[in-house]
């Protein structure tokens, strides 16, 4: 039982990585969404197959409150609060051409693997498992979308990826924090959500596009070029 | 009192700045109000700290795992108070001045009063992954904050502002929950602030290190720290003065503060080199914001790089050493009040031209004697001129760094200094007293100069007055409670 | 030792009787999957029958390799066949006179005398698809060399009948990370190899859109059947390295009997035919790839890959 466990942590925790790059390359903004979705999905089946192994019902409770709020409420969410047109956007041409950027995503994952093997071996062995570098992967990997992507919706989901990452590398090393701690950071994944999606609306009422990665007024050569503001 | 209750003010002013009133001073003065009752609550609080009592010891255990106040936090919360306060008080003026539709008024107080109940929770609490839970709530209420003039930079600053703030947040997660693996790998204890200092001798090292190194990158992105800087100048221009004050003046200070909870922690662990790395990454922000200061256009922007140089002195000031603590705290204060002077400034020059550009603005003590003078009293005070705060605690930190023979870097640190009062004052020189391009002073016949002066609505005259004091006094004299609480800060920084 | 010559040339019977039944099976559920009724899934003998009694048409300006490629692409594929295991799951005769690399650079030598092939007839459309073939293969051989190398680096060895034994022993490997992005990385190069829709679409005659089908625009008779049929026994012999080797290698003669290896027909059979389903609902339900987007989905494979790889070589 144990050994078949450990597999199947190890394989929540592979296709995890596999979202991730898939989050950074997916032309679409919907495939992004589901792909995210999937990723929550998956940080909450590893919290659950790490709570069997280590028969801890504290993270039981972690992979429920992840499974309520990720894949279900955020979606929710973004409807309510978004514009309806950051659903519909497909990145037709990027910052980086899609190979690129799947080699240099992929060039970060061995990264953070390299990172990540030293802190196992300093950490007593049943911290020991995929998750730490996976989750390292998952990080670099979210800040890696964060400057690729140009769309509204995959930046978003570049951020809450991030934290998925750092969350999935923290289930399997810091397992008893206290539950109004994780009940706080999964809420701060909401409010993440209603600020960005606020932020999204006012940029598409007032500069007209979803493409927020592309604003870039904001230099001093451009700037002498700008008129008066009045406050 | 329960500690706890500082929080409640703030809360109570958002919610019911919320309501719709016909009275045009319904949230301007419940904000003010609130504001007040924090200052009063926080000098209370500073003030029984310095003269030694304990305040965490009187909470009792049920309470004192999750808030703990002594010197620091009580410096930071004092701090912050008395910013939020001259602050609300220009707002008044400020936000009043332009046309703006009560419900958008309704939504900047809101917005501010959630903006400092954030930030007065942060010295408060002691539980590390808290703190960054609070510390993502900062960004996240002054998000819309930064974005309120809906003008294109303004929603771009925003923007950037959001993401790269959050982006640093993920890693700092990563961070926090590492530091908590490293504490229980060496064997329990409660996770706070003072559970990790006991703690850090037990810790594996190289897992606490890496700990530290993705902390000190992860909030160093929100504190502004090269190269993860470049939405602060975007950010602390584009937003509305009074915000700019907070976000400037305390914010990052508040930021930089959960930093500095890591320092003593990290001189238990063997080979972790903490204060190197804050030398290091603290010269390199403070030479880069002088350089880039050179080549600013925006007078805003201006004055958030001089935010970046300074966060740099702090840091780099913590990284000498146990003798440039007090230099460091004093800097903070300093840096604090100064740098919301600064702002009010700044909006109040805006106020009066209309424009961010340097270049569209000359003479403005003639057309705006009062926005002038504030100009070039907070251009003199922020770049270090005596006998004004900054200069001061700059001489301490130098002095500081001569002592412990660090003789390069304190001349980098002269260097750098310098170069950014150059900077500043050429500019605040040619806007405060400069001709207009193209020769003589403009021969305006009397009358017609006298239209053209700019009167600044009361509110911003006086909280530009309120926030002038302790800028002067502080470069003169060190009020005894003062000093003491400042000793205290000191000695939280180390073991 | 006689027996295990016999047995190696079963498999070989084995991959030449059967590659044109499961080619039949294929297009009829396909149909089928579309409410229509489709041909029978005999049709591809009839179809060789034809073709092997009809001429040969051969143009005047093409050379050699013209003549020559049809029997290379016919022989390549019963080559491979020698080396991999189909029927047993011991090693047979030839089992070490290559290993996977070897086999897959065969496959490859067979796909350039193709290209080289439809380049000769200088008909306008067979550089175009051979420019195209080249550019799917190229893409796909860094994806089979990092499998190749995951599954020896766990087995020792780069053959196939000890990866076989080894790389699935225990049950719970199955769910291993490295296994199940390897199986999904091979499935993606399957469908790039074997000219599959989202890659290529197998039965469209629209010569401007083909990639891999344009290898035998010019050929007729003999050498038409002869492409035909080698064709259906690569895509035989791939799905036998992907089953018999990555995901199931159950089902496989364990004695030297002829009666187990006889038994062993009907399961390797049924094995491939799971898969066609799965490669039929596939093929079903997406849309062919633009061209510049192939380069993407090979991608995807190649990091599908090195992500299997890096999770076997690092988390071990």
């Amino acid at each position: 039982m144990q050994p078949l466990l450990e597999n199947l942590n190890a394989l929540a925790a592979g296709l995890f990585l596999l979202t991730a790059f898939g989050i950074v390359a997916m032309r679409q903004a919907r495939a992004c969404l589901h792909l995210f979705i999937a990723q929550s999905l998956l940080l909450a089946a590893s919290a659950a197959l790490l709570a069997l192994r280590f028969h801890s019902p504290h993270l039981f409770g972690v992979a429920l409150v992840n499974f309520i709020t990720k894949p279900v409420i955020v979606p929710w969410l973004l409807r309510r609060i978004a514009p309806a047109e950051i659903y519909t956007r497909r990145e037709i041409d990027q910052v980086l051409n899609i190979p690129t950027a799947l080699s240099i995503a992929l060039a970060l994952a061995i990264g953070a693997y390299f990172l990540g093997i030293p802190l196992m071996q300093a950490l007593p062995p049943e911290y020991r498992g995929p998750n730490v570098p996976i989750g390292i992967a998952g990080l670099f990997l979210g800040a890696f979308t964060l400057t690729v992507r140009r769309e509204a919706l995959p930046l978003l989901l570049g951020l809450l990826a991030m934290e998925n990452g750092a969350f999935l590398a923290g289930i399997s090393v810091a397992r008893d924090l206290p539950v109004l701690v994780e009940l706080a950071i999964a809420t701060d994944g909401l409010i993440i959500v209603f600020i960005v999606g606020v932020l999204v609306r006012a940029v598409e009422q007032h500069v007209g596009t979803t493409a927020v990665g592309e604003l870039a007024s904001l230099k001093e050569a451009a700037a002498q070029a700008e008129g008066d503001v009045t406050p | 009192m329960n500690v706890v209750v500082i929080l409640l003010p703030p809360l109570v002013a958002a919610a019911l700045a919320c309501i719709p009133s016909g009275r045009r001073w319904w949230t301007p003065g419940v904000t003010l109000l609130s504001c007040l009752l924090v200052l009063v609550l926080a000098a209370r609080l500073a003030w029984r700290i310095a003269a030694g009592t304990s305040v965490t010891a009187e909470l009792g255990p049920g309470w004192s795992n999750w808030v703990m106040v002594d010197g620091l936090s009580a410096l930071i919360l004092l701090l912050i108070a008395v910013v939020a306060t001259t602050a609300a008080i220009f707002s008044v003026g400020y936000m009043g001045h332009g046309e703006r539709t009560p419900r958008r008024l309704r939504l900047y107080y809101a917005n501010y009063n959630l903006f400092v109940f954030s930030m007065l929770a942060i010295p408060l609490l002691t539980e590390p992954t808290l703190v960054w839970i609070v510390v993502e709530l900062t960004t996240l209420c002054s998000a819309l904050l930064v974005s309120f003039e809906n003008t294109h930079e303004a929603l771009e600053a925003a923007w950037k502002y959001v993401v790269l703030s959050l982006m640093g947040a993920g890693f700092a997660l990563f961070g926090f929950l590492l530091l908590f693996a490293a504490m229980h790998a060496g064997g329990a204890g409660p996770y706070t602030w003072t559970g990790l200092i006991a703690a850090a001798p037990t810790m594996p090292p190289l897992v606490a290190q890496t700990a530290f190194l993705v902390i000190l990158i992860g909030l160093g992105t929100k504190v502004g720290l090269v190269p993860m800087h470049t939405w602060l100048p975007d950010a602390h221009s584009q937003a509305p003065s009074p915000v700019c004050a907070l976000l400037s003046g305390i914010e990052t200070t508040t930021i930089l503060y959960v930093i500095l909870r890591l320092f003593p922690v990290m001189q238990g662990v063997p080979g972790a080199h903490a204060e190197t790395w804050a030398l290091v990454l603290g010269l390199i922000s403070v030479g880069t914001a002088a350089l880039l200061l050179l080549q600013v256009t925006d007078y805003k922007r201006l004055f958030a790089f001089s935010t970046v140089e300074h966060m740099g002195i702090i840091l780099a000031a913590v990284g000498l050493g146990t003798s440039a603590s007090y230099g460091a705290m004093q800097q903070i204060v300093t840096h604090s009040v100064t740098k919301s002077f600064c702002f009010f400034a700044a909006g109040a020059t805006l106020l009066a031209v209309g424009t961010r550009q340097i270049g569209s603005v000359r003479g403005l003590i003639r057309r705006a004697p009062a926005a002038g003078a504030a100009l070039l009293l907070a251009g003199l005070a922020i770049t270090g001129a005596p006998p004004l705060a900054v200069f001061l605690s700059e001489f301490a930190i130098l002095r500081a760094g001569l002592v412990q023979r660090q003789y390069l870097v304190t001349s980098l640190l002269a260097l750098f200094i310098v170069i950014a009062f150059f900077g500043v004052m050429l500019h605040v020189n040619r806007m405060v007293f400069g001709t207009a391009a193209g020769g003589q002073a403009e021969e305006d016949p009397p009358d017609e100069t006298a239209a053209l002066r700019f009167r600044l609505p009361l509110s911003c005259a006086i909280a530009l007055l309120i926030a002038a004091i302790p800028v002067i006094v502080l470069g003169v004299y060190i009020p005894p409670p003062l000093d003491e609480l400042l000793k205290q800060a000191a000695a939280a920084l180390s073991r | 030792m006689s027996a295990r010559i016999g047995f190696n040339l079963l498999q070989v019977l084995v991959v030449l009787a059967f590659a044109p039944l499961v080619s039949g099976v294929t297009s009829r559920l396909k149909e089928m999957v579309q409410s229509k009724r489709g041909p029978s899934i005999f049709q591809p003998y009839r179809d060789l029958r034809k073709l092997f009694h009809k001429d040969e048409i051969v143009s005047q300006d093409s050379s050699w390799i013209f003549r020559f490629t049809p029997y290379i692409v016919f022989v390549a594929p019963i080559f491979v066949a020698l080396l991999i295991p189909v029927l047993t799951s011991y090693p047979l005769f030839f089992a070490f006179m290559g290993d996977m690399l070897g086999g897959g650079f065969v496959l490859a030598l067979a796909g350039f005398f193709a290209t080289l092939a439809a380049v000769d007839s200088a008909n306008p459309y067979g550089p175009m698809g051979a420019s195209r073939t080249r550019m799917v293969a190229f893409l796909a051989e860094p994806v089979f060399m990092i499998v190749f190398f995951t599954v020896s680096f766990v087995a020792g060895s780069t053959i196939p009948y000890i990866v076989q034994q080894k790389w699935v022993t225990p049950l719970a490997n199955f769910f291993a990370p490295s296994h199940v992005l390897l199986v999904l990385a091979f499935i993606l190069l399957i469908l790039a190899e074997g000219g599959r829709i989202p890659v290529d679409n197998p039965t469209g005659h629209f010569e401007l859109a083909m990639i891999d089908e344009s290898k035998s625009l010019e050929y007729s008779g003999r050498g038409f059947a002869l492409m035909k049929w080698g064709g259906q026994m690569k895509l035989f012999v791939l799905l036998c390295i992907f089953l018999n080797v990555l995901v199931t290698p159950w089902g496989l003669a364990a004695q030297q009997s002829l009666g187990a290896v006889l038994l062993a027909i009907p399961l390797v059979l049924f094995k491939i035919f799971c898969f066609v389903l799965l490669l039929v609902v596939i093929e079903s339900s997406l849309a062919k790839l633009r061209l510049f987007r192939i380069v993407e989905f090979l991608g995807a494979a190649f990091i599908t890959s090195v992500a299997a790889m890096i999770a076997q070589v690092f988390a071990a």
